[in-house]
């Protein structure tokens, strides 16, 4: 008999889904309301998934996995997504897209995401993945009287739509040649002599770098973040990112863990390739998104060199430097909603040039999460990049470890452009006064955090590497 | 084992060729049909290996939803270089393939459902382990509700997520206009619709003063 505990996350975030759309459906105008319902969906789901944090177990014939790993990776998505959905609220009041959706879209999409990280079976996996991606390609082309929301939508969609027919046919293929759709038993199946399996490994690798844009299957990540509205770029640099990195992860755990050799190199390649044009590609951009698009892209080359070191160690790196990247994240893109000019948003970059100027406090925000991404030293995207390079060189994978160093250096050069331009510029642009209490705390927040975590820089380590005990 | 062999190939090849044809056909319509004629071949084969349930659900759900869409899509859309639609050109020359495609699908239908009906060895290749206590549809109705319950559910989310989708993206609500209510129509009484007036001679009355 299955335990359906297991599941109360998950069945009260789809109650609440439901019993909020039809609030949005009957009250006219309801998308203030209808966001605060949904936060505090949020804030209860956390206190669903506290309240149950040491049990594990398997429901559904093993298909369900309710772990420590999927309870941390899931407080990490609605911890973020409840930053996100707060700050973007007066941004979404502005540029007048208030639909009740919106908020109940995200919603959607989170809980596609629970069913990935939790998912111990391949067709849970896909079925949570493409629940994900349908509110995402939504979320995407919601501002329909924008034609870059709209083609940034369909651009998504199509490219998207490829990558999941590839990741199926990995799934099947796997399918046939192991004979289950479960985790374990895959494992239990797969060895180097296996060859169609370890065909299939590839889509599913390919399908998977594809919806976390690492490089070469990162095309779509550039347009996309310039086209959504701002709000859903911050949702799509964010969430996605965290249930992706979390499903590889768990992918190369379980049912992957007995042909290391065979998908090292492969991760290795992704990882040098995103680290280098993530690096090199943002340089010559005078759009903060696309800037900021093609940082995720380098961010999430460091992450992938953390999972390609195959250990406990590795991953836990990973998953640190995904939490810090998360917080760097969020308070880039709350910057970003106080660039208004003449009560519309500005995009470009030129527009921050002499900022120091006049709005001292903006600046000195930037100055922190800017130098944190590109990881100078007592900031917190440092502490980031010395724990995913100590596990990399612990394995001996020295050239990664030297590629990645090179590229961080240059991917210094366009972080410090940006802090050069705000400080030692002339002012071009006056930005107007905005008051926005909900996107100035995630800033703060954010900034104290990273500006405060070489305090004490261990303070992850120690509930993540007790997460890996699966 | 012959006759298992003959029917593969038979259904194996118009699949194959139909397939080929939807993606070379020039006229988008001609490609529709052979997509339906594709979808059956296809079910027919699922049959042979003994699983009819998944043969029907391909010919209810593919043939007869999604392709009939796709064919009233194509036809509104009216996306066909084509110069004349093929059903009322004034060369005819495509009534005979369409009866010959038309014969072949009845045929084929013919021969899987009388084979899987009445002789049940006839063409079965038995390749799927099954009780045979209990029908296909049986025993996937024993753990759809039970051990994939939550795949269940989650299909269900997603379908309901693409509504929500379908209608944020292309519903627009157009303010100002005048719809008809027929409550207030029906509901209307003599006294408040008509209103007598007492026309003085050579004055008039004024409407709606």
């Amino acid at each position: 008999m299955n335990n359906i505990s297991a599941l109360y996350p998950e069945v009260f975030l789809s109650l609440g889904i439901m019993s909020v759309l039809m609030i949005g459906v009957f009250i006219k105008n309801s998308y203030n309301l209808v966001n605060k319902l949904c936060l505090s969906i949020l804030f209860i789901t956390i206190a669903i998934i506290f309240n149950s944090l040491d049990n594990s177990e398997k429901v559904f014939l093993g298909s369900f996995s309710k772990d420590k790993f999927s309870d941390f990776i899931k407080i990490l998505i609605l911890v973020s997504s409840i930053f996100v959905l707060s700050t973007t609220q007066n941004f979404i009041n502005n540029i007048k897209i208030s639909k009740f959706e919106y908020p109940i879209l995200i919603l959607l999409s989170i809980l596609g995401m629970f069913f990935m990280v939790s998912a111990n079976d391949l067709i849970l996996f896909y079925l949570g993945l493409e629940l994900q991606s349908l509110a995402l390609y939504i979320l995407a082309s919601i501002n329909r009287s924008d034609l870059r929301s709209t083609e940034s939508g369909i651009k998504y969609f199509v490219l998207s739509a490829l990558s999941s027919g590839l990741l199926l046919y990995g799934c099947s293929l796997l399918y046939g040649f192991t004979g289950s759709t479960n985790y374990e038993i895959i494992q239990t199946q797969l060895s180097d002599n296996n060859i169609g399996a370890l065909f299939a490994t590839v889509f599913i690798i390919v399908g998977l770098a594809f919806k976390v844009s690492a490089v070469p299957f990162h095309m779509w990540t550039p347009d996309v973040y310039e086209g959504s509205p701002t709000s859903v770029t911050n949702f799509f640099a964010v969430v996605p990112k965290i249930a992706g990195i979390a499903v590889i992860i768990r992918f190369m755990d379980v049912p992957f863990k007995m042909i290391l050799s065979e998908w090292q190199l492969i991760v290795i390649f992704l990882s040098i390739a995103s680290m280098i044009l993530g690096a090199v590609a943002a340089i010559g951009q005078t759009n903060i998104k696309r800037l900021l698009a093609y940082s995720s892209i380098g961010h999430i080359g460091y992450i992938l060199a953390g999972i390609s070191t195959g250990e406990i160690n590795g991953y836990s790196s990973s998953i640190i430097y995904l939490t810090i990247y998360v917080i760097m994240n969020l308070g880039a893109f709350s910057c970003l909603y106080f660039m208004r000019v003449n009560s519309s948003y500005t995009e470009t970059i030129d527009d921050l040039s002499g900022l120091s100027r006049n709005n001292p406090f903006l600046a000195f925000a930037f100055l922190i999460i800017f130098f944190s991404l590109a990881g100078i030293p007592p900031l917190g995207g440092f502490f980031a990049k010395f724990y995913v390079f100590i596990a990399v060189i612990e394995s001996e994978l020295y050239f990664l470890a030297i590629v990645g160093l090179i590229t961080t250096v240059i991917s210094a050069f366009y972080y410090l452009k940006i802090i050069k331009l705000i400080y030692f510029d002339d002012n071009k642009r006056e930005f107007d006064q905005v008051k926005d209490l909900n996107s100035s705390t995630v800033m703060i927040i954010s900034c104290i955090f990273l500006a405060t975590l070489f305090l004490y820089p261990s303070i992850f380590n120690n509930i993540i590497i007790s997460i890996f005990n699966i | 084992m012959i006759t298992h062999a003959i029917f593969f190939y038979f259904f194996s090849i118009i699949a194959i060729f139909s397939a080929l044809m939807v993606i070379t056909s020039r006229s988008t319509i001609n490609s529709v049909f052979f997509l339906i004629l594709d979808f059956i071949s296809v079910g027919c084969l699922f049959i042979m290996i003994g699983a009819e349930f998944l043969g029907m659900i391909l010919l209810i759900v593919y043939v007869g939803a999604v392709a009939v869409l796709f064919l009233f899509v194509v036809m509104m859309l009216n996306v066909s270089d084509q110069k004349q639609s093929w059903f009322m050109g004034k060369k005819s020359t495509h009534i005979p393939a369409g009866l010959l495609f038309s014969v072949l699908i009845f045929l084929e239908l013919l021969v899987v459902v009388g084979g899987w009906k009445y002789k049940d060895n006839l063409m079965s290749s038995s390749t799927l382990n099954l009780n045979s206590e209990y029908s296909n549809t049986h025993e996937i109705g024993n753990v759809m509700y039970t051990e994939y319950f939550l795949y269940f559910q989650i299909s269900g989310i997603i379908l309901l997520l693409s509504m929500i989708g379908a209608i944020l993206l292309t519903y627009s609500k157009r303010e100002n206009l005048k719809r008809q209510s027929y409550i207030d129509q029906i509901s209307r009484e003599k006294l408040t619709a008509v209103e007598l007036k007492e026309v003085p001679f050579e004055k008039g009355v004024k409407v709606d003063d």
